[in-house]
């Protein structure tokens, strides 16, 4: 039979041990109590009885077992808190307050014995009370025993165990109790999460976990498991639209790469023609969609893992001016005038080729869409926030302010761009560089409308402060 | 030259095959690690060409293996892994270079072209000569036809990479790799436009140009 969910909860078990360890404590403090307080009971009586003995026994000394007796019969009558009983050598009574000794088979010189004696109390009713007596051989032969009862102390000792045991069954009841209600609290917390991982089980991506507030571990777990689904909707999301996308863009370059082949083969066949010519614009077709794929993979395998491969330290002044060095020739060639601004001797961690190649496209579409005679400028600096800023400034036409978020989506390319080659995929692969190096991309206008140039467009690849 | 070629894919294996024998190579096949690893055993050859992913035993080990026995043939390593640590990883176990899938045939005729005769030059030389230019490596200074040339340092490294590889095409991708150690593929052909300035620089005011462009594939500075 399976316990109830309540009672197999981690809390719930976590309780019962610390109830049973508490228990534990409980009854060896108790025990201990017990043992002192008995022990101490035990040890007065046998003191007072002892006492009692050696006063009886000076008055034998003096006066013989005459003035024992005498004394036996003068302290049975007086309110004294002790039996007496003095015996003849032969076991017989001679005096004393009870009939017989409780020691049946005396035989040495001094006895011990622990027994009960039967009182009755005001109501009537009869009492049994523990009681210790001490018995002695005199000189003569005869016997005398004292007695005392522990009544009083002991009854003492039973309060406290039975004050003890109660406070026991108390501990028992509330521990239980508190547990059950601590363990049931604890599983409805659980039980949203659950009930979260069991949704997005069968699919549903978007189930997300309430958090109550309470800045606890269960909200803790939840703000992270949300953050987790976030970041796994995102990529799937991303998945998805590059799958369309990649659907989209390889299926054209792939329909005219066919085509071409198949014009070759047929102006072959037909023995007209050299098909030389489609079969290096084939090649060149299949190139182009060998390098949007790459590109695709590389942007898909960076939101994958969310972080760059082998981040390290670098000189970001270093690592632009070498990106610039390889830039600045091409700009000339096209009649751009090229600057660089670099802040020297800074540090930053990540992956150096990743961000070489983001700071390698950012300057190539500058380069594509600044008119000859325009300029484009590259600066490196840090920001009073420490970040680290890699931007691009060219003074092309720009972005009008209602596409600046969507020319970094993957594939999108303005209207005014498409006679321009490549896959619109560059600025992709740089936001998703930036953001796998837990940095950003931002993108606002450039210097302005400045004659026919402009208003110019400025990238900047923001990455946190090293 | 032979070549041996250690990959399972028949078909790839095949043109890989009937373009480098067009080009003047010998080549042999094995279609799995094992099997290859029995033929290179055998030795003979100036470069092997080595799939990173077969059946039987990977490139990887197979390479590793190799290496282990004291062969120190050139090893061209063929991969649709590209990604850094991948291309690490095989540097590592002994690859001296390193091809992903898909690739240009002229990029793997001139990166085996680049393998097969590295091992002819192994002395360190302080000079380079090329035709009538020189390189001096210690001075850094380049004459040609004893007249001194200007070069930035950039295209001093170019220059030299050139001429290491003097009579051999060279394609973009291998000079971005060796000379700027970038290993993506910029958009546009940045690469194009340092060679003509370095072009410019060694061939403009002499009778005959050295520093050819090759169609597809790169370029290749003649003696």
């Amino acid at each position: 039979m399976r316990l109830p969910r309540l009672f197999r909860t981690t809390t719930f078990r976590l309780m019962l041990v610390f109830l049973a360890l508490f228990e534990a404590a409980a009854a060896a403090f108790l025990a201990y109590i017990y043992i002192s307080t008995a022990g101490e009971v035990r040890l007065r009586s046998e003191r007072l009885i002892t006492k009692e003995m050696h006063s009886l026994e000076a008055v034998y000394e003096q006066g013989g077992v005459n003035s024992l007796n005498q004394a036996i019969i003068e302290r049975t009558a007086s309110d004294r808190p002790f039996l007496y009983l003095l015996l003849s050598p032969k076991g017989t009574k001679i005096s004393g307050s009870i009939a017989q000794s409780p020691i049946d088979d005396f035989n040495g010189d001094k006895e011990w014995k622990k027994f009960n004696v039967t009182e009755t109390d005001p109501d009537g009713a009869e009492v049994q009370k523990g009681a210790r007596g001490l018995q002695e051989r005199l000189k003569s032969g005869e016997m005398l025993f004292i007695g005392a009862d522990e009544g009083e102390s002991e009854s003492y000792v039973h309060k406290i165990v039975r004050a003890l045991w109660g406070a026991e069954v108390l501990v028992v009841i509330l521990g239980l109790g508190g547990g059950i209600l601590v363990s049931r609290n604890v599983s409805r917390s659980m039980q949203g999460l659950n009930d979260l991982v069991a949704a997005v089980r069968t699919g549903d991506i978007r189930a997300r976990a309430k958090v109550r507030g309470t800045r606890d571990e269960i909200d803790e777990l939840a703000e992270g498991l949300n953050d987790m689904l976030d970041r796994l909707e995102h990529s799937m999301g991303g998945l998805r639209h590059a799958g369309d996308a990649i659907a989209h863009d390889l299926r054209s370059p792939l329909t005219r790469l066919r085509a071409r082949l198949e014009v070759a083969l047929i102006d072959v066949e037909a023995g007209k023609g050299d098909p030389k010519q489609g079969l290096i614009q084939a090649v060149e077709d299949a190139d182009g969609v060998l390098r949007t794929f790459n590109a695709v993979l590389a942007i898909a395998r960076l939101q994958a893992a969310g972080q760059v491969p082998d981040p390290k330290e670098f000189d970001p002044g270093a690592l632009a001016l070498d990106v610039a060095e390889l830039y600045e020739p091409l700009c000339e060639e096209k009649g751009l005038d090229f600057k660089s601004e670099v802040t020297p001797g800074l540090k930053a961690r990540g992956n150096r080729e990743f961000v070489a190649q983001a700071l390698a496209n950012l300057i190539d579409n500058a380069i594509k869409y600044t008119p000859e005679g325009g300029a484009v400028m590259l600066r490196m600096r840090r920001r009073s926030s420490g970040e680290i800023e890699f931007s691009v400034t060219d003074t092309g036409p720009g972005v009008p302010d209602e596409d600046l978020a969507r020319v970094v989506q993957r594939f999108v390319r303005l209207e005014n761009s498409r006679n321009q080659p490549g896959a619109g995929l560059g600025l992709s692969l740089v936001v998703a560089v930036a953001e796998a190096h837990g940095g950003r991309l931002e993108l606002a206008e450039g210097p302005g409308k400045i004659g026919e140039f402009g208003p110019g467009l400025r990238v900047a690849l923001v990455l946190p402060a090293g | 030259m032979r070549i041996l070629i250690i990959e399972d894919d028949i078909e790839a294996a095949g043109a890989m095959k009937h373009g480098l024998t067009e080009a003047g190579y010998d080549c042999t096949h094995a279609a799995d690690g094992e099997a290859g690893l029995a033929i290179a055993r055998e030795g003979g050859f100036d470069v092997l060409i080595v799939d990173r992913m077969m059946p039987k035993m990977d490139g990887i080990q197979l390479v590793t293996t190799l290496r282990r026995e004291g062969d120190a043939t050139p090893v061209l390593f063929l991969s649709a892994l590209g990604e850094v640590d991948d291309r690490i990883t095989g540097l590592k176990a002994g690859g001296d270079d390193y091809l992903v899938k898909p690739y240009a045939f002229a990029e793997l005729t001139a990166r085996v072209e680049a393998l097969s005769r590295r091992r002819e030059t192994g002395a360190v030389a302080t000079t380079l000569k090329v035709g009538d230019l020189e390189m001096n490596l210690i001075s850094r200074s380049v004459h040609r036809q004893g007249q001194e040339i200007d070069l930035q340092p950039r295209e001093f490294q170019l220059l030299e990479f050139m001429m290491r590889h003097a009579g051999q095409s060279v394609t973009r991708t291998m000079l971005l790799e060796k000379v700027w150690e970038y290993h993506f593929d910029p958009q546009t052909n940045v690469i194009d436009v340092h060679i003509s300035r370095l072009r410019s620089k060694i061939d403009k005011g002499f009778d005959r140009a050295m520093l050819q462009t090759v169609r597809g594939a790169g370029y290749r500075l003649d003696p």
